[in-house]
């Protein structure tokens, strides 16, 4: 299998990569913008997944707290996910072998495939969701799900600078 | 003027257990997080329906009432895991213009929630001029926004 450590150093290598790595600024900014609308949209979806859970917002009808939500989450999620891309092309060496950023990236294809399937299952019937006690139960637990997998997401992320198991 | 406190700090047991512990003090720095992420979470949410954004079918005194329980508990988790952060570099922290700063903000934030905003955000709907909720949500969301911001820039800059 031919191996991406080569696509690697070719994409650290490159001027405007090296150029971010070695700015005292460019690193910096891009990481804390990447923080700050990571928080924001995982935040988010944390409080529609109390709702899930009926553990908060529990006057709101599901249904409609999560149309009214998701444009909010997705102006985040595409900073944070802009930001993270570009992070991750600035030091790729770096990135790629440290188990807890790989671990980050399994919990957030989980906590994406979860909303999915919530979401799909969900979809036809986008009215009624709290009279029909299947999409009530299918609410719980793909909220605790993502409760679950976003604060794995979360806390895998902060760890990633300790590449604890090299 | 503070020296003497921040030497405390960073002579307690604690600050020595979290210096010796290879695990002990990221752990704590990403249960921080997870907590931030919680309140920050809660704020939005408030915000948002100040500002006449997101969940517009709740009145804004539903959404803050119950946004309440989970800021309370969010911020006493923000404070258990930040306070062994701060003792363990607490002379670190004394030389940092940008900690002096994060903490000032954190102080006027503190106060403009528990306050200003508390009383904007169950005010009921339609009581308060249009503007009001929507400025306050405003300046809520700038100070916490910079709150944020500035506390991670620490690590690069402080």
């Amino acid at each position: 299998m031919p191996s991406i450590v080569p696509t690697f150093v070719w994409l650290e290598g490159l001027a405007w990569t090296t150029a971010l790595r070695e700015s005292p600024y460019g690193y910096p900014l891009i990481e804390t913008s990447h923080v700050a609308s990571i928080v924001a949209f995982a935040g988010l979806v944390i409080m529609m997944d109390l709702r899930l859970v009926n553990l908060a917002f529990t006057s709101a009808p599901l249904a409609q707290f999560q149309r009214r939500l998701f444009p909010w989450q997705m102006a985040s999620f595409v900073p944070s996910t802009a930001t993270g891309i570009l992070l991750f092309c600035v030091d790729p060496l770096r990135y790629y072998r440290n188990v807890l950023f790989l671990a980050k990236l399994v919990f957030l294809a989980l906590a994406g495939l979860n909303a999915l399937a919530f979401h799909l299952k969900t979809y036809r019937r986008a009215e009624g969701w709290d009279e029909d006690p299947e999409i009530i139960a299918t609410a719980r637990l793909a909220g605790a799900a993502s409760l679950l997998l976003w604060s794995l997401t979360i806390v895998s992320s902060r760890l990633i600078p300790n590449n604890w198991f090299k | 003027m503070l020296l003497p406190f921040f030497e405390w700090c960073d002579g307690l047991a604690i600050s020595q257990a979290y210096r010796d512990s290879t695990y002990l003090f990221p752990l704590t720095q990403a249960l921080h997080l997870l907590a931030v992420t919680v309140f920050v979470g809660a704020i939005v949410i408030g915000d948002l329906r100040m500002l006449g954004w997101g969940p517009v079918g709740q009145s804004r005194a539903s959404i803050a009432r119950s946004a309440q329980r989970i800021l309370l508990w969010a911020g006493l988790a923000v404070l258990v895991t930040g306070i062994p952060q701060f003792t363990t570099n607490a002379l670190t922290y004394h030389r940092s213009w940008l900690f002096v700063f994060k903490m000032y903000l954190l102080a006027a934030a503190l106060l403009f929630t528990v306050t200003v905003r508390q009383r904007v955000s169950v005010a009921d709907d339609g009581r308060l001029p249009s503007w009001v909720p929507k400025a306050v949500g405003a300046v809520s969301l700038a100070l916490w926004i910079g709150v944020t911001i500035s506390g991670r820039l620490i690590t690069y800059y402080g």
